[in-house]
């Protein structure tokens, strides 16, 4: 247990060493959807004034999956392929699998950071049009507990997946599929006119994420039930994490 | 597979008598591993790299503090303890991740390869470090590609070409399976077939190699005619730019046991 510990204040220290360059990181990609989807539209009265409610619960939910997935997924890329600083942590008598679940705290962690760096700058931006109704916040718990696990373990299913040549190639290849299609900027239910579409991104884990975000946080945004994104998230987080460790320790003894 | 980074597919590594696989955590515990490649933390300082090696492995706290004080005076790193190790040289590096491999105090150390690309001085001092570990009863297993170190350092050396094992013995146990133990190196300005050929047939010769302009005979008997050597060469209308009469050497057995002799060229 101490060799856990030991592995998850690794990833702190660094993590803390590179604060900037981490809340950077996770904070530019939301800051430039918000800026120019609730704020710049909706003042140009190309998006109805509504817009910025609408995308609230989506933008958070991606900066959470996007901060823990990038948290986890590049460094693991990185370290397998390049580095291969986790040798000696992967050669502890504790075995790879305390390494793979250290990883997935730091990145349930980074997620959450994630989260509470992007709040205050959506506040600030699209507070004004927001209808925020909390009426769910008993279940905010269970969802951010969830969606920092699937965010992590899609970041460690990622981590074992790609190489490091293959990384400018999973922004415009999946990172951005993703998140548009999670839904961001439209909420699930209102794809029922594209049922395959509908259908569709129902593999992409972002998706229950950013619908169970809209049910705690937008109420009045039509939402995937929240019994469903809740059911949605916790199996794919299951899936991943099941498939990412079983990858992990056959990358970590051949 | 000997430092448990790859399962084998045959056959069984044993320590102290038991699978490693069966007590994965405790062989782990047994043995230290230093990789050519650098793998250090670069994210970390060169103390933190010994604390956090510490802590994976389980070590109190107080006793890591006290050995990585120990490893980084020892190892001449003291003064860049608090240095973030991307910055290291090379044998500063090599000497950090020996350190790290030696925080837990393994049984057993696995070197490899572990002078390649260093400068004169830091190999001095790493095979001092080595010879003292060895003496106070670590057990080193060293890979290099440079026959020196075994000849100077070990008790046993392997000789594996292409991952058999062709000799297994001391320096000098596997010095003597060379033909001869007199080697007469000949520096000529031009060597040939037909006169590689005939060299081989020249009285007293076992063997012979070749690199470049020189060839090496290996020749049978304690005390070689040179005189008949440099008279055969004045013979054949070559010229002899060097001349050297010296004992095999772990190179040689190398090259006597890999084959990568004469039936090479």
């Amino acid at each position: 247990m101490s060799a856990f510990f030991a592995m998850v204040q690794r990833d702190l220290v660094v993590t803390k060493r590179n604060f900037w360059n981490f809340a950077y990181r996770v904070a530019m990609l939301p800051l430039v959807f918000i800026f120019v989807f609730g704020f710049v539209l909706p003042n140009i009265g190309q998006v109805p004034d509504t817009f910025p409610t609408l995308m609230f619960g989506g933008v958070l939910a991606m900066s959470v999956m996007v901060a823990g997935l990038h948290g986890v997924g590049i460094p693991l890329i990185l370290d397998f392929g390049v580095s291969r600083e986790i040798e000696d942590r992967l050669l502890a008598p504790a075995g790879p699998a305390t390494v793979a679940y250290a990883k997935m705290v730091i990145g349930v962690l980074e997620a959450w950071l994630g989260g509470l760096i992007v709040l205050p700058l959506a506040w600030a931006i699209m507070g004004a049009d927001l209808t925020v109704r909390l009426e769910n916040l008993a279940y905010a718990v269970p969802v951010l507990l969830l969606a920092g696990l699937t965010s992590a373990s899609l970041g460690l299913l990622l981590g074992t997946i790609f190489k490091p040549s293959q990384i400018p190639a999973m922004f415009p290849g999946f990172l951005i599929p993703m998140v548009l299609l999670g839904p961001t900027f439209f909420a699930w239910p209102s794809l029922e006119n594209l049922r395959w579409v509908q259908m569709l991104v129902l593999v992409n884990p972002l998706v229950y994420v950013s619908e169970a975000f809209r049910a705690i946080l937008t109420p009045e945004v039509p939402h995937m039930a929240l019994g469903y994104s809740l059911l949605g998230t916790a199996v794919s987080t299951m899936v991943m994490a099941w498939v990412g460790i079983r990858r992990f320790i056959r990358m970590a003894i051949q | 597979m000997l430092t448990t980074q790859a399962r084998p597919t045959t056959g069984e590594i044993l320590l102290g008598g038991r699978s490693v696989w069966d007590d994965l955590a405790g062989a782990r515990r047994r043995i230290g591993v230093v990789p050519q490649h650098n793998n250090l933390d670069r994210s970390l300082t060169a103390r933190e790299n010994l604390l956090f090696h510490a802590r994976y492995f389980g070590l109190p706290l107080g006793e890591s503090a006290r050995s990585t004080d120990e490893w980084l005076q020892r190892l001449h790193l003291h003064a860049r303890a608090d240095d973030p190790v991307a910055g290291f040289s090379g044998g500063m590096a090599q000497r950090l991740k020996i350190a790290r491999a030696l925080m837990h105090d393994p049984e057993i150390l696995f070197l490899d390869e572990p002078t390649t690309g260093l400068d004169p001085q830091s190999r001095t001092l790493l095979w001092e470090e080595i010879k003292r570990l060895n003496q106070n009863g670590t057990t080193i297993f060293l890979t290099t590609h440079y026959m020196e170190e075994p000849d100077q350092l070990a008790d046993r050396v392997a000789i594996i070409n292409h991952g058999e094992i062709k000799g297994l013995d001391t320096p000098a146990g596997l010095k003597k399976l060379v033909p001869g133990q007199n080697v007469v190196s000949l520096e000529l300005d031009e060597v040939n077939d037909s006169l590689l050929a005939e060299a081989i047939a020249l009285p007293g010769v076992a063997d012979l190699t070749v690199e470049m302009n020189t060839v090496r005979l290996f020749m049978r008997g304690a005390s070689p005619d040179l005189g008949a050597i440099v008279a055969w060469v004045h013979r054949r209308g070559r010229t002899l730019v060097g001349l050297n009469l010296q004992l095999s050497t772990l190179n040689d057995a190398f090259i006597h046991l890999t084959g990568r002799g004469l039936e090479d060229r």
